[in-house]
């Protein structure tokens, strides 16, 4: 039945998966071979004969229907998996057609194999949709959002999101109910607030059509969050009016009470959903401030709370998805600060995964119940829902541009405009609402299914597919890749202060002065209740340093040997680095030492995504770094004899972690700066002076690699020299790279907290 | 506090002033309405005092850096028309310049913008951000929350970062390729002074 049918297809339709696909599909055949409709039940059988007829006792039995459900999920989720592997390994193909249409044809082939057979092909349930697959693509996108872009384009965002829909559903409602009008068409009986519960369901842009295709083209951010945004927020917009013309559409009639109501409604919707999420977030903040003992289960807290607070909206019919975004956004910086480095990228990599099964599920449903639903079809309908669609679309994006560009700064140019309007996808949230519909009230629901899908495979695949030419075409700018410098940060900040202290003189309350007042405020109040201990008086500028510092110290480890630094942490990929199983024997004093150095030194990463793509997942940094940080020592010991006592290399090379550990543990005082002579100072140290016992230990087996590590910056005195370091600057561009960073180590920080311990700890066993 | 030809007409050199800053006369209206509503004694001019009743500024880590931004060359009083031009400065900048061959850079231009910022680092205007000033101005927003040393690494890092001369200072060229990538036509500008 369904299962058999599903692996049938799976290896039809990849030719090109490997091997272990086929064990797999054998295993799974030979598993349910027996045909499934029967109702076979060995056991039961058993105990019926028992009394009569003694059987042989059954070695082995067959008993599906027992685990039938799960069973079911499991291969369709598997299924949605193995397609996503099979695309990426096409190269060619994942770069013309985005995954989504990839995946309706999938979907609708395995619908077709399915009818094919003669069973019924599930549809995409609603309920399953809104609850199930729905809140983790959500959750994702809110965790993850860029405050900063977002903060600052609210209102153009609300303008599209608001306005744009409203005006986009009344638009199609009227004109499609005017179309029907028209005698002859065959469709008389399409009332006006069907045809305008139509409208309202069709013109909702939907997240998860645009999140899949838009994170495919690297779009500019500006433009990324405006549509991204609109699809969000027009959620409150859609439920308002969705509930409001199905309410009124039996009754036949809506009056101006109504109208008012609507209204109202919708602030209701949308401010309670919002405060729904908002305090869904502080719990969740103020729950992750106890558990430096339970770190295991904080992952579990972010995502039950997110969850919670989705359900507790969609109770009371407020708009679920803005409490869900609202709860993400709220809850992150606080969470983050409190809850140890390994749970963020716990909830990094869950919300990831999950979010991308569900997309992948729903987009495979979709092709599955366009195969499985009642159609019927109806060119005029369809044709002219299709074209008002796009006029819709494109009018809105203009006539709303035109206002929306008085009051912005920088103005929305016409190749934007083009994008917005062009981006505008729907997608399986339409489709959902139109199957909610009640056959009794709505007779004419098939046909609107059956427009809904049409343009929704028309947006999906023709603007899904052309967009990426189109990009390119009108060369819009693209993401930037790089990351933030310190210069930038430490400026911006500054430029934040300047903008706020100009607008108090002219004496506009703007932009910069709500965002300093919140600012304050958090600092003063809610960072203390939600943030536990030390941290809460950290300032956003040293956290964003030390997490600077980090990296860096991490990406010179890593490329200790190979001649270029690599810009990003990020391009440090799993597959680059291929971690050497065969670690070196160290006594135990020494990792003790070493554990301690890195414990009061290094402040953990806060990996924080920058852009939207949801297919790059950075490396964990900690573990191939102490990988690589190990074995360095270890090659270090070996090379130890083979040293010379000047040894100058101008590289971009860094310090061996073990000078810098050697360095920390000695008497700090030596390390600091004198301006000697040479623009540039520098730190020398002298490996073999005894200094403090402790150190000496260190030093000895961290020495000055040999010739062909070609990663130390720095001179050897011969052991005769004095306790105190000299300052002479070597030649070579980048050696004051390295001083600096590794007087950047020396920094002591933020005093450490005891949770690092255990973080550590395990990490390090 | 209406814009009316009353006040316009106070103003010296309006037609000047507006070529000058591409302000609108509403807009210098409104400023004038502010510029007397600072000027608690009606003396027609502005001293630091009367900017440090601003009770906003107070609070502000760069307050003093900010006022005596307004007073440049050590003078003490500043008239409407200086105020008038500093603040142009924050003018959202135009989209579509009518660029004359030897028309002078407009005074919210992009360079200017950062050219104001970099004035407001360098104190001793000699053209060079110095170790010594990114401190101040580090200390003055970060506050007594960080010790001394994490404020040295920091200066250091960031001039190391910024610094392609190698002379240990930051230049105005480099302050302003340190920004390329920042929105400075959107972040140096208010709203309000459209």
């Amino acid at each position: 039945m369904p299962v058999r049918d599903l692996l049938r297809t799976s290896s039809k339709l990849s030719p090109f998966q490997p091997r272990y696909e086929h064990l797999l599909l054998l295993v799974c055949v030979l598993g349910t071979a027996l045909p499934l409709g029967v109702d076979c039940n060995p056991s039961a059988e058993n105990h019926q004969n028992n009394g009569t007829q003694k059987k042989a006792f059954p070695v082995l039995s067959f008993d599906y229907l027992h685990v039938r459900l799960p069973f079911e999920i499991a291969l369709w989720i598997l299924l949605a998996s193995l397609m996503k592997l099979g695309f990426h390994l096409i190269p060619r193909l994942s770069n013309i057609v985005p995954e989504s249409c990839l995946l309706i044809v999938v979907g609708l082939l395995v619908g077709g194999l399915i009818k094919v057979v003669g069973e019924d092909p599930p549809v995409l349930d609603s309920k399953v949709f809104f609850l199930c697959l729905l809140p983790p693509i959500i959750l994702d996108a809110g965790y993850f959002l860029p405050i900063r872009a977002f903060s600052e384009n609210t209102g153009t965002i609300l303008m599209f999101a608001v306005i744009g829909t409203l005006w986009n559903s009344f638009f199609m409602g009227g004109m499609l109910y005017a179309v029907c009008q028209i005698p002859g068409t065959g469709l008389e009986n399409v009332g006006l607030l069907p045809s305008l519960l139509f409208g309202s369901i069709i013109s909702a842009v939907d997240p998860v059509a645009v999140l899949a295709v838009f994170e495919e083209i690297h779009i500019n951010e500006l433009l990324h969050i405006l549509v991204f945004g609109e699809s969000l927020l027009n959620d409150a917009v859609t439920v308002v009016l969705y509930h409001l013309f199905e309410e009124y559409a039996g009754v036949g009639s809506v009056t101006f009470m109504d109208v008012f109501l609507g209204v109202i409604c919708f602030l209701v919707v949308s401010l309670g959903g919002i405060f729904m999420g908002i305090l869904y977030g502080l719990i969740a903040a103020f729950t992750s401030r106890f558990t430096p003992h339970t770190r295991v289960i904080e992952p579990l807290f972010v995502f039950l709370y997110s969850y919670m607070a989705y359900l507790s909206a969609e109770v009371f019919h407020l708009s679920g998805i803005m409490a869900l975004i609202a709860c993400g956004v709220v809850m992150r910086p606080y969470v983050e600060a409190n809850i140890s480095h390994k749970s963020h990228t716990t909830i990094k990599y869950f919300l990831k995964m999950w979010s991308s099964v569900s997309e992948t599920l729903i987009f495979i449903f979709l092709g599955v119940s366009t195969v499985a639903g009642p159609h019927q079809w109806d060119w005029t309908f369809v044709g002219c829902t299709l074209l008002f669609c796009l006029v819709s679309r494109v009018l809105g994006v203009i006539g709303l541009t035109s206002i929306i560009n008085k009051f912005r700064i920088v103005k929305l140019t016409t190749k934007d405009q083009f994008i917005i309007a062009y981006g505008g996808l729907r997608g399986a949230i339409a489709f959902s609402l139109g199957f909610l519909l009640d056959k009794h009230h709505f007779p004419m629901r098939d046909m609107f299914l059956t427009a809904i899908i049409t343009v929704i495979f028309f947006t999906v695949f023709v603007q899904g597919m052309t967009i990426r030419p189109l990009v390119e075409l009108l060369a819009v700018k693209k993401k930037q890749e790089t990351k933030r410098s310190i210069n930038e940060e430490i400026h911006t900040q500054f430029l934040d202060h300047l903008l706020t202290g100009i607008e108090d003189v002219c004496g506009h309350y703007g932009h910069h002065h709500w965002k300093d007042k919140l600012s304050r405020f958090n600092k003063k109040y809610i960072k203390k209740c939600l943030i536990a201990g030390e941290r809460s008086k950290e300032p956003q500028l040293i956290a964003f340093y030390h997490k600077m510092e980090m990296k860096q110290a991490i990406e010179l480890v890593e490329s200790g040997g190979i001649p270029k630094i690599p810009s990003a942490v990020s391009t440090v990929s799993m597959q680059n680095i291929k971690p050497k199983r065969a670690l070196p024997q160290l006594s135990k004093g020494k990792e003790e030492e070493i554990r301690n150095i890195l414990r009061s030194n290094l402040q953990r990463t806060r990996q924080r995504l920058r852009s939207y793509n949801r297919h790059t997942l950075m490396a964990d940094p900690y573990e191939d770094a102490w990988n690589q940080m190990l074995i360095r020592r270890q090659k270090a010991r070996q090379l130890e004899k083979r040293m010379t006592n000047y040894l100058t290399v101008p590289a971009n090379h860094p310090d061996s972690p073990t000078m810098m550990r050697s360095r920390l543990s000695s008497d700090p005082q030596g390390y600091s700066l004198k301006l000697n002579s040479g623009n540039v100072p520098a730190i020398v140290v002298d490996p073999a002076t005894p200094q403090s016992p402790e150190s000496m230990k260190l030093l000895d087996e961290s020495s000055k690699p040999g010739e062909e590590d070609q990663g130390i910056v720095m001179r050897a005195k011969l052991p005769e020299s004095s306790r105190t370091d000299d300052n002479v600057f070597p030649p070579g561009e980048d050696s004051p790279k390295e001083q600096r960073l590794i007087r950047c180590l020396s920094d002591p920080g933020p005093p450490p907290e005891e949770e690092k311990d255990d973080e550590y700890q395990a990490f390090l066993n | 506090m209406g814009c009316n030809g009353s006040t316009l007409a106070k103003i010296h050199n309006l037609d000047e002033l507006i070529l000058e800053t591409g302000f609108s006369s509403s807009h210098i209206c409104r400023l004038y309405d502010r510029f007397h509503a600072l000027d608690k004694d009606d003396k027609g001019s502005l001293n630091r005092s009367d900017f440090q009743n601003i009770s906003e500024l107070a609070v502000n880590p760069l307050g003093d850096r900010i006022i005596n931004a307004f007073f440049p060359d050590g003078m003490d009083l500043i008239d409407f028309n200086s105020f008038v031009r500093i603040l142009a400065r924050f003018r959202p900048v135009d989209q579509n310049p009518k660029k004359e061959p030897n028309a002078p850079e407009p005074i919210n231009s992009r360079v200017n913008k950062l050219k104001f910022a970099f004035q407001l680092y360098d104190q001793d205007k000699d053209g060079k951000i110095s170790k010594n000033e990114l401190l101040q101005v580090l200390r003055m927003m970060l506050g007594v929350q960080v010790t001394e040393e994490q404020l040295e690494s920091i200066t250091d890092r960031t001039i190391q970062e910024a610094d392609l001369d190698g002379d240990n200072a930051i230049s105005f060229k480099e302050f302003k390729k340190s920004l390329d990538k920042v929105d400075i036509e959107h972040k140096m500008s208010i709203r309000f002074l459209r």
